[in-house]
């Protein structure tokens, strides 16, 4: 219980901070960063539920992020409907359709599992860019999203969002921190280590696997209402499966055993991308040069690492 | 294990001078600050580096006949990687942290509409120099006041290859035809815009084959055979960049070019024409850019001084960010100021003496601001250079008439 509290503690005291930064710089590009931050951290975490403590690789997470800029910018765009309620909608949508995916994926096991979730998000892909009437194809939806306003609050005002994204930041890091701390989160880790014992001690792995994945695409497509809010709009670049490899760079460079490593890695990727792209042409080669300095140099993940000098033991007990 | 030591104060001194940036480009007032966005990585880079080319060339005249209203232009140029979300981050990042006055927006399609929605959000003034998707201006859905195009428009070049096809075609009695286009949007869209004028000013073809390649598909064999079994008279593609000069290659083998009338809508780009192996005479192409359409001093002049200074042929991307930079400097002279806010009033309806206009101007048309008046033709290839000769400028008069028509088709007006 103190850990909950302790927790809640410290997400609102990163509120507050967040909150009091723009009074002392004007730099709009840190409250950008910190919009893109959230949207990402969100599905890098998401997918970490899978990734570091399922031992679920998932190659196709990007689907549900995917499916979150896009069914929430269409439910805005297309219906009347508020925007809390059109974000309640967007969670039921991924969530269901999680359910149909996860139905059909969680049966498969390690480079299958991985690559039929790498096929889904690809059938999805396709679907949107062939559905052109829906989703604009390779165009995107354009024009932009209407109404952004919750509770009077304006979102079309870059202060605001930006207040927005960091409190659903928290609150989505808060749940998932719960999650895995909770008895479930313990499942989920046996389960990682040692399958068939799971089994044997009673967990019923497959609603394990199953509630874990659509848990995921959840929180994942928060990650992309918060994106979609972003651009005022969906494209498909932002369905499209390298999307699905940034979360996994995400989590390979902040550490895959640390509950916060995603959101360091969305954190180091992000900062990367937007100082090299103002210095050279050359992004991807920069980029590659660091995770190979990263997978060579620290050999995990640089909250893992940090951990470990530090004598503990990373808190998602990779073993 | 090594230790990783960075001493205190290489750090604290590192993140002051990242930190002290924005602030000292924002002192230097005098200079006019234009963002330039485009994809200057990856397959799509020659698109980004053949814009800022055009913009270069533009900046230092501008520069040295004394700037925008007595200010010199600064450009800022950034990548956006061909991702929107990437546009939009970068467009937003040049108009706040970078103190960007303006925007020369040279993204395609989707980016284009992801820097759109800045533009709405921010009310900064922008340029589009390389959309071609009309509805970007065409659609009130989706038009920002601050924003304006200074790129060719598909319904434009539809309306044109369409009276030109149906002239051949009348002429030589082509009335079974076949498509090979790109299979995603833009292919799609553009081969039925523009089949529906061929049909418009030609009621009697048929259209009996149609070929959907994929997207960078290294083999056109299928394609191919498929085209030359169908035993069409004309064919239509709108194919482009490395997938044509692909297809070209291949056909050349099976001797397709022989075998029927080809209408190729973006082949007369030097980027495409330089490309090619052995490029077939006789094909009939829209203009992209070559220095034969408009067929004067002034475009041959530019496209010499560009190759001179770049080593190579200007693209179609390069006129069209050349003209934003014109519509730039003519905004300035006519609002005598280089405010934004002045700048974007004195764009709408902005007629100026330019390179590319069919008359040697081109305008900045009020009602949608979106540029209009620009050389767009269609000729034959040539093997050799100037490689498109007999360039047929099209009638703007037509081209009003049935633009006017699509868009009240389609409720735009």
């Amino acid at each position: 219980m103190a850990r909950i509290f302790r927790d809640i503690a410290i997400g609102i005291l990163a509120i507050a901070v967040l909150a009091a930064v723009p009074h002392l710089t004007p730099s709009k590009a840190f409250q950008d960063f910190v919009i893109r931050c959230s949207s990402m951290a969100l599905f890098a975490t998401s997918l970490n539920l899978l990734v570091g403590y399922t031992g679920l690789s998932s190659f196709g997470h990007g689907l549900f992020f995917g499916l979150g800029t896009y069914s929430f910018a269409l439910l805005m765009q297309r219906t009347g409907i508020s925007l809390p309620m059109a974000f309640i909608a967007t969670l039921l949508i991924n969530a269901v359709t999680a359910v149909a995916v996860g139905a059909i994926c969680i049966r498969l096991r390690l480079i299958y599992f991985a690559f039929v979730t790498l096929a889904m998000q690809m059938l999805m892909h396709s679907v949107i860019i062939s559905w052109v009437g829906l989703t604009g194809g390779d165009q995107g939806l354009q024009g932009g999203i209407p109404r952004r306003v919750v509770a009077g609050i304006d979102l079309g005002d870059q202060y605001n969002l930006y207040i927005f994204a960091a409190v659903v930041l928290v609150i989505g890091l808060l749940i998932m921190r719960h999650i895995v701390n909770t008895s479930f989160g313990t499942s989920l880790r046996m389960i990682r280590d040692n399958e068939a014992r799971a089994s044997f001690l009673g967990i019923v792995v497959w609603r394990v696997k199953l509630t874990v994945f659509v848990l995921s695409a959840v929180f994942a497509s928060v990650g992309g209402v918060v994106m979609s809010l972003f651009v005022s709009g969906a494209y498909p670049e932002l369905i499209n499966w390298p999307i699905s490899g940034d979360a996994i760079f995400a989590i390979v460079m902040g550490g895959v055993g640390s509950f916060l490593g995603p959101t360091v890695g969305t954190m180091i990727l992000l900062l990367l991308n937007d100082v090299v792209t103002r210095q050279t042409e050359y992004y991807g080669l920069a980029l590659g040069i660091i995770i190979l300095a990263f997978a060579l140099g620290l050999r995990r993940g640089l909250l893992d690492f940090i951990t470990e000098r530090l004598g503990g033991r990373p808190a998602g007990g990779i073993s | 294990m090594r230790q990783y030591n960075l001493p205190r104060r290489t750090v604290l001194t590192g993140a002051a001078a990242v930190l002290a940036t924005p602030h000292i480009a924002g002192a230097q007032a005098k200079a006019v600050r234009i963002g330039m966005q485009a994809t200057f990585s990856g397959p799509l880079a020659q698109s980004g580096i053949t814009h800022r080319n055009a913009i270069e060339m533009e900046v230092d005249r501008i520069n040295a006949a004394g700037g925008l209203a007595g200010r010199p232009i600064e450009m800022v140029y950034r990548d956006s990687k061909s991702q929107p979300q990437e546009a939009a981050r970068v467009a937003r990042e040049l108009v706040n942290s970078d103190g960007c006055d303006m925007l020369l927006d040279a993204e395609s399609s989707a980016g284009s509409f992801a820097v759109q929605e800045v533009v709405r959000d921010l009310g900064v003034l922008c340029i589009h120099s390389s959309s071609e998707t009309s509805s970007l201006t065409a659609d009130p859905k989706y038009r920002v006041a601050s924003a304006f195009r200074s790129s060719r428009q598909g319904i434009h070049d539809a309306i044109v290859g369409g009276a030109y096809a149906a002239k051949v075609a009348d002429a030589r009695k082509l009335t079974k035809w076949a498509t090979c286009s790109p299979d995603y949007a833009y292919g799609r869209d553009t081969t039925a815009q523009y089949l529906e004028y061929l049909k418009h000013f030609k009621p009697d073809i048929e259209v009996i084959s149609q070929a959907w390649p994929k997207l960078g598909q290294p083999d056109f064999t299928e394609v191919i055979t498929k085209l030359i079994q169908a035993k069409p008279q004309a064919m239509y593609t709108a194919l482009y960049g490395g997938d044509l000069t692909a297809f070209i290659n291949q056909g050349n083998i099976y001797a397709l070019f022989s075998a029927m009338q080809v209408f190729s809508v973006n082949l007369a780009d030097y980027t495409a024409l330089t490309a090619i192996k052995n490029l077939p005479a006789g094909i009939d192409t829209g203009n992209r850019y070559v220095v034969t359409c408009p067929d004067t001093a002034a475009n041959r002049e530019w496209g010499e001084a560009y190759r001179k200074r770049f080593k190579e042929y200007p693209t179609n991307w390069s006129w069209e960010s050349s003209t934003g930079m014109r519509f730039f400097e003519g905004a300035a002279k006519k609002a005598g100021s280089a405010d934004p806010k002045k700048l974007a009033e004195a764009l709408r309806g902005l007629k100026i003496d330019c390179p590319f206009g069919v008359d040697g101007t081109v305008t900045m048309r009020a009602e949608d601001q979106t540029v209009v008046g620009y050389a767009i033709g269609w000729g034959t290839t040539l093997t050799k250079p100037p490689y498109v000769a007999d360039v047929k400028a099209a009638d703007w008069g037509t081209i009003f008439e049935l633009e006017t028509e699509w868009k009240k088709r389609n409720g735009f007006i």
